[in-house]
């Protein structure tokens, strides 16, 4: 099975697999742990440190079954069950909050996704070496631009007075006046997903563009002379050839579905638009940490995590079956 | 890949072209825009941007916004402590990324399933705000630089970035090694290492532009130190204080007017603050840009 | 090539390796020397015994607002050091006060100097003061004589905090008028022939009678953003004749909730109407704070609500570009038969300023140190500045600022190095004015006021008779002992807690919907959102809020 991790582009010998077959030879003895000595010594003490700094806290979940009063010693906490997460599930918002984030984080993942590949396959076509690198360098800049700044612009684009999207709209004779864009539910969602693109688009080719540099040149140079057309090279070369990239980053986002981000959504949010705007971390911070309930926003965390894991599971199980890379 | 039909075949790419490199121009504007736009608001009036209007250049040129970003005397310490904490995270960072992620790829090697599913876990939890300060007071990480390094020192995302590259590497060119005897750890450095420079480049990228935007562990583990301040906390501690400054209804109440009267607003503020911060980091990236280039490593091995 | 690429990597690698360690070490130096060096000569000042100490010391301060931290060299900072020996090493807030919190209680890492707040008062982090004022501070024991108790914290009675704000001696003036009101332009007035609205009627009139002259201007303005929420949620309290007592208004000592009583939906009635005529600024409740500001900014708002200090950036804009006929002065309009009550006496910030942690290495010398402070000449030194730098005095004894001292005191550049306002904040604090006569600062000087107004300001003026802002409103009447009841303290998480915010939500999303709704529907949605209201625990939250009241006239009204 393992040799699915092995690239297929790349024609490499078969030997060392019949050799050793993970699944089946290598087994744990002295001396597996011996011959392997060397890999040991080069991934076992930074899984240690691993282990110190993200799961000796983990004892804190203990918090999510307690109502948590920072002043109080651990042991002296109040033991409450499963209140805080009854308290979560029960509120009349929560599935609406729960329905926003994930409407949320899968449009940006679909657009984020899409986007980024599509920019990275334009940009690899670039023929004139500094347009490409400049193009590159600028497109990442609303990367480092706070969300309020990003938030500011967004809605003053945005603005019926003069927003530069309405602007344009008018002028091409596709609304007839100037559309609130703001003040609607129905359009919240697309815009908090054209916003993440355009902030994220850029940073997110960076890690496709690496994987394009890792496709044997060769394999054009094969195409070119066999007559493939650009579209053709890209179909059949670049895209198999970040393939892997693409499933392992898929895995891993599908995990963070539940993680929409909150900034974005508060700032752009308002009163009118509120039943799409909330996400379950505006809600956690609302009810957990601005009321000082630390055990809330602890069960919202345990919560969360046992869905990315069990999303992750699922996502890498579908690509194992379909021969593809994969997280595990 | 086979069939090639002939005849289109001088047309299509200037057409192509044409309208990828509409499309480039396209892009540019619509991302270098907020950019310009911030980089103009840096350089205006205060009170004067508050009438909106501004684009792409300021209206009434000042440089208060930046002599207030600068005349606390700790930023110069506060950018030493960024820049320090970026080189030392990032060269540190991507060699250990490097070397787990070389020895998570080896397929016989018997640990990699565990190793990885530890670390791909930590990307779906938290253990929480107190637990992780628990842990960096009793490693004695409070008021100390380490506690920029240690905490973040390989991440998962990083890791398994890396791994898929490595994966993705012909196994050949390891063979020939591992028949002459060499090590592990030799092969590692020797070979591989030099080959992944474009996501050697990547990870490099990431890990410093994190470490040098973070200002959540200055906040919650070095605050009171201003040794150990760094850029960005102590530009949102500005920041904080402009936008405070207008904006505290007990200070005013029964028409006691003590608050600080301001020029500089907390746009323009914000603006400048912006500018300073990101224009160091943006540099990273073209100068890692040349290690993006195709197939340079894989063709140089092969020879 | 991998030669060269190698040799470098490791030459980088030392470097880094020597960087690291020069850091670390330099990281763990400054560990020990806060609390190292100070605990030296903190032993040294043997309390009381000595008169005043002036042996050097460093004390940490955390503030839990945001605040401008002075430049090392500030001026005042040397003249404290100079006279007192006291350094200190602030720490404003910085991110989110909740999270800093949570790890400071949790780990116990107190400063010497914490502001006062509810939670870490919960979590006894402070010393009680009193015995303290008693024995080492006979100023501020004379300070806050006339509210001793009710600087006390209501759960145990002992005195954790110094209120900075609200303990007044002296002339209370107030030329610059900074609360609640409904705002109109001057130059609105100026063309309307000055009228004086009175209830809201009168107002819309005059907003819609300018726009139909000047149609490109925006009616009326409001907010409904993160949590300046109060130019929507405020006006019924002080339409109706209540003070600014946050989410409820207080008959006979009794709160209530006004949000679904018939005071409120009068108001959001008269401004669904008002949109409906297109008065009302369709992307008011759309828009955030910078928006706001910018439709100040830009002169084209006619009126609105708010509380002047929310728009002030605004208007400043406006005064920078020269347009004065385009800033405002505000009015209390009022329901039949209310009486006006817009104007308030500023209370006592209770647990709202300094107190002394647990950890503190020397109390007596902090205690002694505010005490220095709160006397007159140090007040004036740290409110007005130094004289003949800062500011001058007139013949007659009374202060005045020159023209180039008043543009000093607007730079951010010039006050982190002569000014300490951010930790002053925090201070207990003369207001008023001192006993020569002067006002306590430059702000609340009537001459100070006068000297700085526009000739186009000093006609508005005349033509309305008065001779400043503040004079359009009533003086405010004498507090109710318990004002306000916003500060009343809800528990963390309390159902009380709960009901308020769940309130504040429901306000938030549905006083926009019923003002843009057409009149035909603002029934329906106004029946809606009243029915979500009682949905709520209401109850809880007026019970808490009629408990904090009556525990204050019980022990606040002894003096």
């Amino acid at each position: 099975m393992s040799d699915a991790v092995l690239d297929k582009q790349v024609k490499k010998p078969k030997t060392r697999k019949s050799k050793i077959d993970p699944e089946i030879g290598v087994e744990l003895s002295w001396k597996t742990l011996k011959t392997q000595k060397q890999l040991i010594f080069m991934s076992v003490p930074i899984a240690l440190y691993l282990i110190i700094f993200n799961y000796v806290p983990i004892w804190g979940w203990l918090m999510a079954f307690q109502n948590y009063r920072p002043a109080v010693s651990f042991g002296q906490q109040e033991w409450v069950g499963l209140q805080q997460f009854k308290f979560l599930f029960s509120d009349d918002t929560f599935l609406l909050v729960l329905r926003n984030t994930i409407a949320m984080s899968f449009i940006n993942l679909v657009l984020g996704t899409v986007t980024a590949i599509g920019l990275a396959l334009l940009l690899n076509e670039i023929k004139l070496k500094f347009f490409k690198r400049a193009v590159q360098s600028i497109s990442y800049l609303p990367h480092f631009l706070s969300m309020v700044i990003a938030a500011g612009i967004v809605s003053t684009s945005l603005s019926i007075d003069g927003g530069i999207v309405n602007v344009v709209l008018m002028k091409l004779h596709l609304i007839q006046e100037p559309i609130m864009w703001l003040s609607e539910g129905k359009y919240f969602w697309g815009i908090i997903g054209a916003s993440n693109v355009w902030k994220e688009v850029g940073w997110g080719t960076i890690i496709y563009l690496a994987a394009i540099t890792s496709i044997d040149p060769s394999l054009y140079e094969a195409a070119s002379i066999d007559g493939a057309k650009r579209f053709q090279k890209m179909r059949y070369i670049t895209l198999p050839g970040i393939k892997a990239t693409f499933v392992i980053l898929l895995i891993m986002n599908i995990g963070h579905i539940l993680d929409a981000g909150f900034e974005l959504q508060y700032l752009l949010g308002n009163g009118l638009t509120v039943d799409y705007s909330q996400t379950i971390d505006i809600f956690v911070v609302k009810y957990g940490l601005a009321m000082g309930n630390y055990s809330l926003a602890t069960a919202a965390g345990i919560f969360k995590t046992i869905v990315s894991v069990i999303l992750v599971l699922i996502a890498n199980n579908v690509a194992k079956r379909l021969g593809e890379e994969r997280l595990l | 890949m086979k069939a090639v039909t002939k005849g289109s075949g001088r047309i299509e790419p200037v057409v192509f072209h044409t309208f990828n490199t509409i499309f480039m121009l396209f892009v540019v504007t619509v991302t270098l825009y907020p950019f310009l736009q911030t980089l103009a608001v840096s350089f205006n009036d205060g009170s004067d941007t508050l009438a909106g209007g501004i684009y792409l250049w300021p209206r009434e040129w000042t440089l208060e916004n930046y002599r207030a970003v600068f005349i606390s005397g700790t930023i110069y310490h506060a950018a030493f402590i960024s820049v320090s904490r970026t080189i030392i995270s990032t060269v540190f960072g991507v060699f250990l990324t490097t070397m787990l992620a070389y020895a998570l790829a080896q397929p016989q090697y018997i640990f990699r399933k565990k190793i990885g599913l530890l670390f791909i876990l930590t990307m779906y939890f938290n253990a929480g705000l107190i637990p992780n300060y628990f842990l960096i007071k009793n490693m004695g990480l409070l008021h100390n630089f380490m506690v920029y390094i240690l905490p973040s020192l390989v991440s998962a995302f990083n890791l398994i970035i890396m791994r898929t590259y490595i994966r993705g590497l012909p196994f050949s060119l390891t063979e020939s090694a591992k028949i002459d005897g060499a090590g592990e750890f030799r092969i590692f450095w020797k070979i591989i290492f030099p080959l992944c420079t474009p996501v050697l480049a990547t990870v490099a990228l990431f890990i410093a532009v994190g470490s040098w935007n973070s200002w959540f562990d200055t906040f919650l583990y070095a605050s009171s130190d201003i040794k150990l301040s760094t850029l960005q906390y102590e530009m949102m501690k500005m920041l904080g204080s402009i936008m405070s400054a207008n904006n505290d209804p007990s200070m005013l109440a029964g028409g006691q007017n003590n608050q600080v009267q301001s020029l500089v607003t907390p746009a323009s503020m914000r603006s400048a603050i912006t500018i300073v911060t990101a224009v160091p980091i943006l540099f990273v990236y073209p100068f890692l840009q040349k290690y993006f280039v195709v197939g340079l490593n894989l063709g140089s091995v092969k020879e | 090539m991998h030669k060269t690429a190698k040799r470098s990597a490791k030459a980088a690698a030392a470097g880094v390796l020597a960087l690291t360690l020069a850091l670390t070490g330099c990281g763990s130096g400054n560990n020990t020397n806060t609390g190292g060096k100070n605990s030296a000569t903190g032993g040294n000042a043997s309390p009381a015994a000595a008169g005043d100490d002036t042996a050097p010391v460093t004390f940490s301060i955390f503030m839990n607002g945001p605040g401008q931290q002075p430049t090392p060299d500030n001026k005042i900072l040397k003249q404290i050091k100079d006279k007192t020996g006291i350094s200190f090493n602030m720490e404003f807030l910085v991110g989110d006060l909740q999270q800093k919190l949570g790890v400071m209680i949790a780990g116990g890492d107190y400063p010497d100097i914490l502001s006062g707040d509810d939670k870490l008062i919960n979590a006894k982090a402070y010393i009680p003061l009193e015995d303290l004022i008693e024995k080492y501070a006979p100023n501020l024991k004379k300070h806050y004589g006339d509210v001793w108790n009710q600087i006390k914290d209501e759960s145990d009675g002992h005195i954790y905090v110094l209120p900075s704000y609200g303990v007044y001696q002296g002339k209370i003036t107030e030329p610059t008028y900074q609360g609640p009101g409904f705002w109109l332009q001057k130059g609105v007035l100026e063309e309307m022939g000055y009228p004086t609205p009175k209830t809201l009627d009168e107002y819309f009139d005059i907003i819609a009678k300018y726009k139909e002259k000047h149609p490109e201007m925006i009616g009326f303005e409001s907010l409904n953003f993160d949590w300046r929420v109060f130019p929507l949620q405020n006006p019924p309290e002080h339409l109706s004749g209540h003070p600014n007592d946050g989410a409820v208004v207080v008959d006979n000592n009794v709160a209530q909730i006004f949000a679904d009583k018939d005071m409120s939906k009068t108001y959001y009635k008269k401004l669904n109407d008002i949109n409906a005529q297109g008065l009302m600024d369709k992307e008011a409740f759309v828009q955030n704070y910078d928006q706001y500001l910018a439709k100040v900014a830009s002169g084209k708002v006619i009126g609105m609500f708010d509380q002047h200090w929310n728009f002030q950036d605004g208007e400043k804009s406006l005064i920078s570009q020269g347009k004065l006929e385009n800033t405002y002065i505000g009015f209390p309009l009022l329901y039949p038969g209310a009486e006006e009550w817009y104007r308030d006496r500023g209370a006592v910030g209770t647990n709202r300023g300094f107190g002394i942690s647990i950890n503190a290495k020397d109390p007596v010398r902090i205690i002694k140190f505010w005490d220095k402070m709160i006397t007159e000449d140090w007040q004036k030194t740290l409110q007005w500045g130094v004289k003949g730098e800062d500011y001058e005095v007139n013949a007659d004894g009374s202060f005045y600022r020159t023209p180039e001292q008043r543009n000093n005191a607007e730079q951010t550049s010039w006050q982190v190095a002569n000014k300490i306002s951010g930790m002053f904040g925090y201070m207990p604090k003369i207001q008023g004015t001192y006993s020569d006569g002067n006002a306590a600062d430059a702000g609340t000087q009537p001459q100070e006021f006068f000297d700085s107004l526009k000739p186009y300001d000093q006609k508005i003026l005349k033509a309305y008779n008065k001779k400043s802002w503040s004079e359009f409103f009533k003086e405010p009447k004498e507090n109710n002992i318990y004002f306000p009841a916003y500060s009343i303290v809800l528990k963390d998480g309390s159902p009380a807690q709960l009901a308020q915010s769940k309130l504040n939500d429901l306000m938030i999303k549905y006083l926009p919907k019923a003002i843009m709704a057409s009149p035909a529907e603002f029934e329906g949605v106004w029946q809606d959102y009243v029915d979500r209201i009682h949905k709520l625990d209401i109850k809880a939250y007026e019970d808490r809020m009629n408990e904090g009241i009556q525990q204050r006239i019980e022990k606040w009204s002894v003096k």
